[in-house]
C-alpha cells in the first residue's frame, strides 16, 4: 500500500488592530510555523487586514470544552455586573433635582410627583 | 532627551509614537521608554494588589448576602487586574532578567511606591462604599487617559480594566446611596468615611504642577505614555463627582471649595503635600500594617509557588 | 411521583420541618465554609489563583444565599436573617467547615495554611457532590432544580481541588509532606461531614433524598479512591461535636460575630 502523507494542523489567530485581542481565525495544513504562516497569510488574508499573526500548532494546544465548562454561570451571577444598579441612574436624576438636606430629609419645596425608582 | 542627538533607532521609534503607533513587547524600544514604563505599570500593579487589602477587610463583615457577593467580586477584580498588570510589567522586564518576584520584593523593601489611597484605614463600612465609589471613579478618570498609551499591552490591559471598573463604581454608588438614604446611624457613617477620604482623594492625582512639569511627567507625555497633567485629571474628578456628592446631603470637608463660573475651575484647599509623601513613603496610618500582612503571607505562600515553578506537568 | 411545591411543603408542618432540617445543613455548609474562603482573598500564595479561589468562595456564598432563600420562602425568616443572626447552636454546618485556614486573624498575622484549606474544601466538595447528586430527583421540586444547577459547579470546585492535592503529592517532599500533615489533621473534624443529622432515616423516607447510605457511601468510595490514587493512608474520621446536632466549636462564633458585624448594627436598615 503507498505510504499516505500527513501534515500537522496549524491553528491561526490574527489580530485587527493594536487594542484588540487575537481572534482564533481557522487552520492550515503545513510542515513548519514559518510555512504555516506564509500559507495562513496568503488564505485568509487576500482582503482583510491584520496587525499580528499567530500560528500555533494544534497539538500544543490544550483546552477546556463546553462539556466541562457546563456548569459555569448556571446559578444566577447577576452581582457580579451592573444589572442590579439599573435603579442607580433615575435616583442620581432625582436627586439632582431633589437634594437632600444635611440630615437626610428631601429639600424644602420638594413635592412628592417625582416619585423615586427602586 | 535631547532629539538632537538621536540614533536612528530612536528617531524612528518617535516617529512611531507621533503617529499614534501601538508599541508591542518585543518591539525595538529605547532603555529609557523601558524603564518609564516598568516604573508606571509596576507601581500600578502592586497599587492594585496592595489595594485589594482595605476592602478585603469588609469582605467577611459585608452586611447582607448579595453584599457579600458583590464586594468578594469587586475584590477579586482588583486582584484580577493586579494580575493583568504584573503580566505586563513581567513582559517588559524579561531583558533585565527580572519577574514578577521582584517586583514583590520591590515592593516589601520600599523601592516600589503604591497609591497613597491604599495606606490610609478604613474602620467602618461606609469606607467600603466610598472606595468604591470615589477611589475607584478617581483611579478611572486616570486609567481612561491611559487608554491611549503608546504601549499596546498596557492600553489592552486597561482595556479590561476600566470595564470592570464601572462595576465597581455602581457598587460604591449602591452601598453609598443606600447609607445615605438610611438611618441617622447610616447617614452619619457615610459623612464620616467622606470626611477622612477626601483629602487622599485630591492626593490621588498628585500635586498640582505649578508652571513646571516634572521630567517624569515630560518624558512620560513624550512618549505618549501620559496625555494629561495632574490638575487637569483633579479637575475632571470635581466636576464629575463634587454636584453628586453634595446632592446626596452630604458636606465635602472644604467650605472654600468652587467652581468659577466661567472658567469652570474648581478652586479648593490644597490637601498637606508633605503628608502626602510621608504617606506614600510607607509610612502612612496602615503602610506597615498592610505591607507586614502581604509580605508575610508571601512569604509563608512561597512554597506553594515552587510547587508549581517549571514543575513537571502533573495529570 | 407528586412533587412537593414551595407552598405545598410550607403548607405542611411536618414537610417543612424536615426540608428545613436539610436545608440549614447545606446553606450553613456553604456559608461558613465561603466565609473561610473570602478570608484568603487578596493574599492567596500565587495572584492567579488568589482570582481562582475567589471564585469558589463566592459561589459557595451563592449557593448559600439560594437555600437561605428557599427558607425564606417557607416562611422560617429573612434570608438574610438567617444568614448573619442565627446562634451558632442554631448552625447545622459540619464542625470542619468551620475551622479556621491557619493560625491568627485575618486582618493581623494571618498565618494561613494552604495545604489545610485545600483538602478540607475538598473533603466538603466531595460531601456536598455525593448529596447534591442524591437530591437531584428530590420530593422537593425547588431542591431538586437547585441541586441540579449546583452541581455542575461543584464539580469545577473539585477539579480545582483535586488538581492542587496531585500538584501537592508529586513536587516534591516538602509539598508532599504538607499534604500528608493536612490529611492528617481534617480527620479531627471530618466525622460529622458525610452526616446527614438525626432526621437522614426521615430525608430518606419522604423521598426528600436518595438512601442515606448510597449519599454516604458515594462520598466513601471518593476519598478513598482519591487516598489510594495519591499514596494517603484511609481517612479515620473522629467525631468530637456534631455540628449536624448544633455542637460546635468555638471557631464558629468567631466567624458569626465576623460575618454579622455590620448587619448586627441595625438589623431592620437597609444596607
Amino acid at each position: 500500500m503507498e505510504e499516505r502523507l500527513d501534515f500537522a494542523v496549524y491553528e491561526v489567530f490574527a489580530q485587527a488592530d493594536a487594542l484588540s485581542p487575537h481572534v482564533h481565525v481557522f487552520n492550515v495544513l503545513a510542515s513548519s510555523p514559518d510555512m504555516a504562516m506564509a500559507l495562513a497569510e496568503e488564505n485568509f488574508f487576500r482582503r482583510a487586514e491584520f496587525v499580528s499573526l499567530w500560528v500555533v500548532r494544534r497539538d500544543q494546544i490544550h483546552h477546556i470544552g463546553h462539556h466541562d465548562r457546563e456548569g459555569f454561570k448556571k446559578t444566577p451571577k447577576a452581582y457580579r455586573t451592573t444589572e442590579d444598579y439599573k435603579y442607580l441612574r433615575d435616583k442620581w436624576r432625582y436627586y439632582r433635582d431633589h437634594p437632600m438636606n444635611p440630615d437626610g430629609s428631601e429639600a424644602e419645596g420638594v413635592t412628592g410627583d417625582a416619585a423615586m425608582d427602586d | 532627551m535631547p532629539e538632537e542627538t538621536l540614533t536612528d533607532q530612536e528617531a524612528y521609534f518617535l516617529e512611531r509614537v507621533d503617529r499614534g503607533d501601538r508599541i508591542e513587547a518585543d518591539d525595538w524600544m529605547p532603555e529609557d521608554y523601558r524603564q518609564q514604563l516598568v516604573r508606571l505599570i509596576a507601581m500600578h500593579a502592586v497599587s492594585e494588589i496592595m489595594g485589594a487589602l482595605p476592602e478585603k477587610e469588609w469582605v467577611p463583615r459585608a452586611p447582607t448576602l448579595y453584599r457579600k457577593l458583590a464586594i468578594t467580586a469587586k475584590v477579586q477584580d482588583e486582584v484580577g487586574h493586579g494580575q493583568l498588570l504584573i503580566r505586563v510589567a513581567e513582559d517588559l522586564m524579561r531583558p533585565w532578567g527580572k519577574n514578577r518576584e521582584d517586583v514583590m520584593d520591590d515592593l516589601f523593601t520600599g523601592r516600589l511606591k503604591y497609591h497613597n489611597v491604599f495606606h490610609m484605614a478604613t474602620p467602618t463600612w461606609a469606607d467600603a462604599g466610598v472606595i468604591g465609589w470615589l477611589v475607584d471613579g478617581a483611579a478611572v478618570i486616570t486609567q481612561g487617559m491611559s487608554l491611549s498609551c503608546s504601549y499596546a499591552p498596557y492600553a489592552r490591559a486597561l482595556q479590561r480594566i476600566v470595564e470592570e471598573e464601572g462595576f465597581h463604581i455602581q457598587h460604591g454608588e449602591s452601598i453609598c446611596m443606600a447609607l445615605a438614604e438610611g438611618t441617622p446611624m447610616q447617614r452619619a457613617m457615610l459623612q464620616d468615611a467622606l470626611n477622612r477620604w477626601w483629602p487622599a482623594l485630591l492626593m490621588f492625582f498628585g500635586p498640582p504642577e505649578k508652571s513646571q512639569l516634572s521630567t517624569h511627567q515630560l518624558r512620560n507625555i513624550r512618549y505618549r505614555i501620559r496625555s494629561k497633567t495632574n490638575e487637569e485629571l483633579r479637575q475632571r474628578f470635581f466636576s464629575k463627582y463634587v454636584h453628586r456628592i453634595w446632592s446626596l446631603g452630604l458636606t465635602i470637608p472644604d467650605p472654600t471649595l468652587q467652581q468659577d463660573p466661567f472658567t469652570k475651575e474648581w478652586t479648593y484647599q490644597q490637601p498637606d503635600w508633605d503628608e502626602f509623601r510621608r504617606i506614600v513613603s510607607n509610612h502612612g496610618p496602615r503602610s506597615e500594617a498592610r505591607l507586614g500582612l502581604r509580605s508575610t503571607t508571601y512569604q509563608e505562600g512561597e512554597w506553594v509557588r515552587r510547587t508549581i515553578a517549571l514543575s513537571p506537568a502533573v495529570g | 411521583m407528586q412533587r412537593w411545591t414551595i407552598e405545598e411543603a410550607a403548607a405542611n408542618p411536618e414537610r417543612s420541618r424536615l426540608v428545613s432540617e436539610l436545608l440549614w445543613q447545606l446553606a450553613d455548609d456553604d456559608m461558613i465554609i465561603g466565609f473561610r474562603d473570602q478570608e484568603w482573598l487578596g493574599l492567596a500564595p500565587h495572584i492567579e489563583e488568589d482570582v481562582a479561589f475567589g471564585s469558589i468562595g463566592q459561589e459557595e456564598i451563592g449557593h448559600a444565599a439560594l437555600y437561605y432563600g428557599l427558607l425564606e420562602q417557607l416562611g422560617y425568616g429573612k434570608a438574610d436573617d438567617l444568614a448573619s443572626l442565627r446562634t451558632a447552636a442554631e448552625r447545622r454546618n459540619s464542625v470542619l467547615v468551620e475551622q479556621p485556614n491557619g493560625a491568627g486573624h485575618y486582618l493581623e498575622s494571618p498565618h494561613y495554611d494552604w495545604a489545610w484549606t485545600i483538602v478540607r474544601h475538598y473533603l466538603h466538595d466531595v460531601w456536598e457532590t455525593a448529596l447534591l447528586g442524591g437530591l437531584t430527583d428530590s420530593v422537593f421540586e425547588p431542591l431538586a432544580d437547585a441541586a441540579g444547577k449546583i452541581l455542575r459547579e461543584k464539580r469545577y470546585h473539585l477539579a480545582h481541588q483535586e488538581l492542587w492535592m496531585r500538584t501537592m503529592a508529586a513536587h516534591d517532599p516538602d509539598s508532599r509532606g504538607r499534604l500528608e500533615d493536612a490529611w492528617r489533621r481534617v480527620q479531627a473534624w471530618a466525622g460529622d461531614l458525610a452526616d446527614l443529622g438525626p432526621s437522614g432515616a426521615d430525608f430518606e423516607a419522604a423521598g426528600l433524598c436518595q438512601s442515606v447510605e448510597s449519599i454516604v457511601g458515594r462520598y466513601h468510595v471518593r476519598v478513598s479512591e482519591m487516598a489510594g490514587a495519591l499514596g494517603l493512608p484511609a481517612m479515620e474520621c473522629e467525631t468530637r461535636q456534631n455540628g449536624r446536632c448544633g455542637e460546635h466549636t468555638e471557631a464558629l462564633q468567631q466567624a458569626l460575630d465576623t460575618l454579622s458585624e455590620v448587619y448586627r448594627l441595625d438589623p431592620t436598615a437597609n444596607w
